[in-house]
């Protein structure tokens, strides 16, 4: 099944069939699981969550998650992309927890040196600014979304949000501008 | 500030490579706004630090690879059956199937144990992952189960069918849903109202625990009818939040069977594409669709005009279309509608109109407000409006003011209306109100359900019954507080913090304890944040989390209040407790906390480490931020001073100074510890022409109260170390007047 053999499913899902959505599913979750194995075997050793889990967890996320309904594969990137950011936060928090938790490697919250964070503490850090940025600056907040947890190129963006390269671009300029200063302020 | 303004401004500004053409680009754009030109500046200084510091953040794994190249897998069966009458699930008899909504069908079935009786129980259509959403259900439950309302029926219980689909068994509930009992017993616009404040009141009694129900709708409240009065009973309570949030959202669309609900409930925040920013408000507007709907027989948006057009469309009608005011909505059906409808309400059509128009208007069209910051605040002031209007008391909804519209106006146009900065920064405010707002809910939830966990680990553990049951009343106090918090309710759930011991607090309680002592600070009221920090110290101490700021806050308040024996103690416990650190924020931290008074050779022998730390990263060839760096630099001027080396804290007051003047508490703290030095040297007018400038916006910043401060400006008490150096510099140089006169 090709790129444009999805594109065609979701086309179909975009009208109504049935049957679409439930074509489409197994197709994705497959990569999908794919995905997250990448990225489980990229980190630590010390993972909680069992690969399979995580994608049943991100899976299930897309499909019931209604806001997201694929009426084309722009929207569906974009949900795939909110889909990964919910895997990695829960995933981070759950091992900053057990690290605060466990004792052997103790953490000062307020002392994560930003030069030197670790990327599952950055992770929480972006994050969390993010949430602030995304009220003033919501289509910038986006293409953070897509590019850090989406793993999205700026080709791909342009593809979804429908801008030109350059507006990307400046997007994610002004918005590691903004989240850096504001993690940097500690807020 | 508008946030597109500043955008722009920025990017144009990074496009101009040349420095000095740069600068007066930005001199020009922000002639007259040098608040603007700041935030610009400093976002300038960020790019290259904040792309390093992204570099390693952008994910290697893309979801583009979601499209699938390979051959087709194999494809799972979809899991979807009906349930059979007599078949057993979990241990409930299933007896017949009595309903069947957007997300699920619903069964009439029998418990046997612990006692018999009949319950409703649901099967999720999922399909899939039944054991996340059974996890979150669970973690539900505890908050659940603190719900005890007549109004609300109640949830029993979660499990998965043999086919792997999650179930929940709730109170069984006889009845018609409200909608459908208020027309087929033509009950009028009073009777409708009662039931109605009933509703209210049930969703404020779960707002209180936490608990938001997000899919309220006619179909989720059923009347049913006891010794011939009607009560009204909210179900699925906690059920939306298990399936991951909107039943609503996947009643719109499921993989099974496409469109078969409708969002005409949905408040404009919900939604939204990242949906997870929902809150009570948004239960409130639901509150206003049902509302509405009981009095017209319409909901706002036609339920087939709002899904037609697609998603999209769908979310811009509710973020941006207001509906007609109910009256009017009236006033726009066709006639033999329109007296279907007054027939349903024992009204004439004219005199119905004429009934809605005014009070009933304002106060359904408050609650349907797009920003909910407008809408009513809780179910409760919604209630009382509507009670206000039965008694013929004034309701507190008004209709919209013309400078009101002017904004909406706005909004809706944004980009025509660049130029009104002034009546977006307005609006602006009010969203990062509304996200803290969130934040501090979404956080309070997490502490009921940590709270009733923890409960639930003492039962287990508790031999005394009395014991047992003074704890899980203090949980339910903690929970409340939480609960208050979570409606912003601060002094409030003080109050009941203040009532309860500390032992229960745990690391789940840290953020609540935190914002309590600091609104205390804040206040001036040092006594209560004192009694909060302790708490939140001994929180930190027994998760083995450090967090020097919090310490520094301790520290602060235990000096302002002149408990220096405490102090003393305190400082020497941070000194042991923090000996193996070679993180040199830490080490600055706590030189600075210790050092707020002066101390003995032996305690400045035992902080000799922390310095040797923060000298070390400043040394050449270490990589550090500027602004830390010069926090870092300050610190060491103070210890150079409080060791009596008042030439070197001249040193390193300046070195600070050149790193980065940042924060203006900083700039007076140096400037204060520059006086202090040359005070000690002798030099006493350079040390009094040096504490001018500090000593006016120190008096000036207390004087216009450190609560006002935003929080860009820094913490709280980095203003009382600046304020405790004026203090002793006046003490010092009150001493010395007469020798140097």
């Amino acid at each position: 099944m090709s790129s444009s053999d999805v594109t065609l499913v979701l086309e179909a899902v975009k009208r109504g069939e049935k049957q679409a959505s439930e074509e489409l599913l197994p197709l994705v979750y497959e990569k999908l699981r794919t995905l997250a194995e990448i990225r489980m075997s990229r980190e630590s050793p010390d993972h909680t969550l069992q690969p399979t889990a995580l994608v049943h967890e991100a899976w299930v996320r897309l499909v019931n998650d209604g806001s997201r309904s694929w009426d084309n594969r722009s929207h569906f990137f974009a949900a795939a992309a909110e889909a990964m950011r919910r895997i990695l936060i829960e995933r981070a928090r759950r091992k900053a927890r057990m690290r605060h938790g466990g004792g052997k490697e103790r953490l000062n919250v307020d002392d994560i040196d930003i030069a030197q964070a670790l990327p599952d503490e950055k992770i929480l850090l972006v994050d969390e600014a993010l949430q602030h940025f995304s009220k003033e600056h919501p289509e910038a907040a986006r293409v953070v979304v897509l590019k850090v947890f989406g793993g999205l190129t700026n080709e791909e963006i342009v593809e979804i949000t429908g801008t030109s390269d350059r507006t990307v671009r400046r997007q994610w300029n002004f918005a590691k501008a903004w989240l850096f200063n504001s993690i940097r302020r500690q807020w | 500030m508008n946030a597109a303004q500043q955008e722009e401004l920025f990017n144009a500004a990074l496009e101009i490579e040349n420095i000095f053409e740069r600068n007066a680009m930005l001199d020009r754009t922000c002639a007259g706004n040098p608040e603007l030109r700041k935030r610009i500046d400093e976002l300038l200084a960020a790019i290259e630090s904040a792309d390093g510091f992204f570099s390693d953040c952008v994910s290697e794994v893309s979801v583009a690879k979601l499209i699938p190249d390979a051959a087709k897998p194999e494809v799972p069966r979809a899991v979807y059956a009906r349930e059979l009458a007599g078949s057993q699930i979990g241990g409930y008899r299933i007896q017949q199937e009595i309903g069947e909504g957007g997300c699920g069908i619903v069964y009439l079935a029998e418990q046997e144990r612990p006692v018999r009786r009949q319950v409703a129980l649901k099967v999720i259509k999922l399909g899939m992952d039944t054991r996340s959403v059974i996890a979150r259900f669970e973690a539900e439950q505890q908050v659940l189960a603190l719900m005890d309302h007549p109004n609300i029926a109640r949830v029993l219980d979660a499990g998965t069918t043999e086919s792997g689909r999650p179930y929940f068994v709730m109170e069984l509930v006889r009845g018609d849903k409200l909608t459908n009992y208020c027309d087929r017993n033509r009950l009028d616009i009073r009777q409708r109202l009662k039931l109605f404040i009933q509703v209210c009141q049930a969703i404020q009694h779960a707002h209180q625990k936490g608990i938001i129900h997000r899919d309220i709708k006619p179909s989720n409240i059923l009347v049913t009818v006891h010794d011939g009065i009607p009560v009204p009973k909210v179900i699925d309570f906690g059920i939306a939040k298990a399936v991951e949030g909107r039943l609503t959202d996947q009643t719109m669309f499921t993989p099974y069977e496409h469109f078969i609900g409708t969002p005409a409930y949905m408040s404009p925040e919900q939604a939204e594409l990242n949906g997870f920013d929902v809150d009570t408000r948004s239960d409130i507007y639901s509150l206003g669709v049902l509302l509405y709907e009981l009095l017209t027989g319409k909901t706002p948006f036609d339920r087939k005009e709002l899904t037609k057009s697609g998603w999209e469309e769908m979310r811009r009608t509710l973020r941006e279309r207001d509906p007609l005011p109910p009256s009017a909505r009236l006033n726009a059906l066709a006639g033999d509608e329109l007296s279907r409808i007054a027939t349903d309400r024992k009204i004439d059509p004219s005199r119905l109109q004429s009934l809605l128009s005014g009070d009933l208007d304002w106060i359904v069209m408050k609650a349907l407000e797009k920003d909910r910051c407008r809408r009513y605040e809780t179910a409760l002031s919604l209630a009382s409006d509507v009670k206000n209007f039965l008694e013929n008391q004034p309701v507190s909804a008004s209709p919209p003011s013309r400078i009101y519209r002017l904004q909406k106006l706005v909004r809706r146009n944004r980009v025509l209306f660049a130029a009104g900065a002034m009546v977006i920064t307005a609006l602006v405010a009010c969203s990062i109100v509304s996200t803290w707002l969130f934040l501090k809910e979404r956080e309070a939830r997490r502490l009921v359900e940590a709270a009733e966990q923890q409960k639930r680990t003492l039962q287990k553990e508790a031999v005394h019954l009395n014991r047992l049951r003074q704890a899980a009343e203090d949980q339910r106090r903690l929970a409340e507080a939480l609960a208050l918090a979570n409606l912003g309710k601060h002094e409030e759930a003080d109050q009941l913090v203040s009532q309860i011991g500390t032992h229960f607090a745990t690391s789940d309680h840290e953020v609540m304890y935190r914002t309590l002592g600091d609104m205390h600070a804040l206040n001036g009221r040092w006594q209560e944040a004192a009694e909060r920090f302790a708490v939140l110290i001994q929180i930190n101490h027994q998760n083995s989390m450090e967090s020097t700021l919090d310490d520094t806050r301790y520290a602060t308040t235990l000096v302002e209040l002149g408990r220096l024996a405490e102090y003393e103690r305190f400082r020497q416990s941070l000194v042991a407790r923090y000996a193996g650190t070679d993180n040199p924020i830490t080490a600055e931290r706590i030189v600075k906390a210790c050092l707020i008074r002066p101390a003995n050779a032996g305690f400045m022998r035992a902080l000799r480490r922390y310095v040797d730390v923060s000298e070390k990263s400043l040394q050449v060839g270490h990589e550090v931020d500027r602004s830390m760096a010069s926090w870092r630099a300050y610190s060491l001027a103070v210890m150079r001073y409080r060791e009596g080396n008042f030439r070197a804290a001249l040193e390193w007051c300046e070195r600070s100074q050149d790193l980065e003047p940042g924060l203006q508490s900083k700039i007076v703290s140096v400037q204060l510890v520059l006086a202090l030095a040359y005070a000690r040297l002798g030099d006493f007018d350079r040390a009094r022409a040096e504490a001018i400038e500090p000593r006016r916006t120190i008096e000036e910043t207390f004087q216009n109260g450190i609560q006002n401060l935003s929080r860009w400006e820094g913490f709280w008490f980095d203003w009382m170390f600046a304020r405790n150096h004026l203090r002793e510099l006046e003490t010092v140089l009150s001493q010395t007047r007469p020798a140097g006169s």
